[in-house]
């Protein structure tokens, strides 16, 4: 019974995903939409089956599951978000604060030797590309 | 109330597959997948409560990877090619 109603709410968050995918007229904002309010409903209904079920295997499968599920899919919509940011040819739109540009602006700039013009507390991760890579590939 | 999640999970599964197919950008395909790839997996586990028998479980935990692994892989996809 605990079970159920637990996984009649995970349902009924993941419906509420869907209409906000389909209502919001923003790719970031349905995106938003979708892992804020489908990773707790998927959650749920696996936690409602991880009580359900009484055999162990089918147990730490569900808690596995969901350990996956709450580490990878706010990781991969940052990923598609920030993807959907630099591509060109995709509206995007954000409002007044945009760190990602501010960042993007400081990256284009040269840094010299003794720079510190990037602030100490976003220094920039190895493996960041190159200024003036926007001419594609 | 089995029967009222699958039939939320249906709704949701419509609306998803309305953004899949009517997306203007590939981002929002995108979504529509991984939504359509979550409510599989809810569908999933509705039906081992239902039937009290777990053998499709470990294909709920596969297709959790495989989400994870086809966004990434579109994410670098888009980065260079846009639209």
């Amino acid at each position: 019974m605990t079970g159920q109603v637990l996984a009649l709410f995970g349902t009924a968050l993941t419906l509420v995903a869907a209409i906000g995918v389909v209502r919001f007229p923003d790719v970031l904002a349905r995106m938003h939409a979708l892992t804020k309010a489908s990773t707790v409903g998927v959650v749920l209904a696996l936690l409602g089956g991880a009580v359900t079920l009484d055999h162990p295997n089918d147990v730490t499968t569900l808690l596995l599951a969901a350990a996956l599920q709450v580490l990878t899919l706010p990781m991969a919509t940052n990923l598609m978000s920030r993807s959907t940011y630099m591509a060109r040819g995709i509206a995007v739109h954000v409002d007044n604060i945009d760190e990602l540009a501010e960042y993007r602006a400081l990256e284009e700039v040269e840094p010299g030797p003794e720079d510190d013009r990037l602030p100490r507390h976003r220094t920039p991760a190895t493996g960041v590309r190159p200024s003036g890579d926007d001419s594609g590939t | 109330m089995i029967a009222a999640s699958y039939v939320l999970a249906a709704l949701a599964a419509v609306g998803f597959g309305y953004r899949l197919v009517a997306g203007p950008s590939l981002s929002d395909r995108v979504i529509g997948v991984d939504g359509l790839l979550i409510v599989g997996v809810t569908a999933i586990v509705l039906r081992a409560m239902q039937t009290g028998e777990g053998a499709f479980l470990p294909v709920a935990l596969v297709v959790t990877l495989v989400s994870f692994i086809s966004t990434a892989v579109v994410a670098r996809f888009i980065e260079g090619r846009g639209r």
